[in-house]
């Protein structure tokens, strides 16, 4: 019997069918919560001045993250983003630039990481920042974000010793 | 009818639609679960992660069942869990980069262990793309749509992963 012209037919299928048969489950979904909403002040009165409390710390700490963020911008992939899920750091630069205009984002500026992560004395290493609107042939693409111009800050990272992020994370790189 | 009534009604007309909306979503969705936690089991290697996984994604539906188009429940549902999943195991990365990459002991299946090894050694997407192909028989354009990548990136992985199992598992294997 041929295995190799198996695989690509019925006993591949039917061998992972059965993998994944195997899987052990507990088959009862999660019970659903109530959609009804609460009323607007379910919160007990006597628990008021830690409600107003708790507003005015979360407020203030929000104001200090917001003036220490160096961008403002949400990644191009986070939750609610345009390309959330989209995974471009398995792709190679080239290909994230393609995948990037045929969701219609032509502007984009490459930042090109070189340089070494780590120094040969152990350590932090240094780099050397190039932007450059092609993307680079070579390296791990670290998803940016779509800036209010609409131009969109991709990096890729070339220095020895990088790793990749996110999926790809340990992947050789492209 | 007095004001006090009409609002009675409406209370009731909408507690009557919430219940009717949860028991078509359960009665939709509920044959899917098991095979969705088995499906993330393999694209997590961990049953316990994809239940984990599979419990958000059934809540993320029922929250959005109200936007669904109505057409293919499971691809749907394996929409919402594989980008679940992806995420997931970034945070899990992450995590167990910080604490020095201490790995959880995974699952492994004793009847068939080239197979499960070979799977495990695919990259997730490339191991949910040739799940979906081969065992639910997606076209590589499902497939795109589901995971929102190109059709190209697709047809690569399933090609890559048809590949590393045909190395993998070879002859007599």
């Amino acid at each position: 019997m041929d295995h190799d012209d198996d695989l690509s037919g019925d006993d591949l299928h039917g061998r992972l069918a059965a993998l994944e048969a195997r899987v052990p489950v507990d088959p009862t979904p999660p019970t659903l919560p109530s959609r009804r909403r609460r009323g607007r002040f379910a919160v007990p009165i006597a628990l008021a001045p830690v409600f107003v409390l708790a507003v005015v710390a979360t407020a203030a700490a929000g104001a200090v993250v917001v003036s220490n963020l160096a961008e403002g911008n949400p990644g191009i992939q986070n939750p609610g983003q345009p390309l959330a899920g989209a995974h471009m750091e398995c792709m190679s630069p080239p290909e994230a630039d393609a995948f990037l205009a045929e969701h219609g984002f032509a502007d984009v500026d490459w930042q090109v990481e070189t340089g070494t992560t780590v120094a040969p004395d152990g350590g932090k290493g240094s780099s050397t920042t190039v932007h450059q609107a092609t993307p680079p042939e070579h390296g791990y693409v670290i998803p940016g974000s779509v800036h209010d111009n609409g131009k969109v800050i991709m990096v890729a990272d070339q220095r020895v010793g990088a790793t990749g992020v996110g999926d790809c994370f340990g992947s050789p790189m492209p | 009818m007095t004001s006090a009534d009409a609002t009675t009604a409406a209370r009731r007309d909408r507690a009557a639609a919430t219940n009717g909306e949860t028991e078509a979503f359960e009665a939709a969705v509920r044959p899917h679960y098991a095979p969705l936690v088995r499906r993330l089991a393999l694209v997590l290697g961990d049953p316990h992660d994809a239940e984990d996984v599979a419990q958000d994604t059934y809540l993320s539906a029922f929250r959005s069942w109200d936007r669904f188009d109505g057409t293919d429940v499971r691809a749907w549902l394996y929409t919402i869990g594989l980008r679940l999943a992806f995420n997931h195991r970034r945070g899990r990365r992450r995590w167990l980069a910080a604490i020095g990459r201490i790995e959880p002991r995974p699952w492994s299946d004793p009847s068939d262990p080239d197979l499960w090894a070979a799977l495990s050694a695919l990259d997730p997407s490339t191991r949910s793309a040739l799940l979906l192909n081969v065992l639910d028989g997606y076209t590589q354009a499902e497939i795109a749509a589901m995971l929102s990548v190109p059709e190209g990136t697709v047809a690569s992985w399933v090609s890559r992963g048809r590949a590393a199992l045909r190395r993998e598992l070879g002859p007599d294997r």
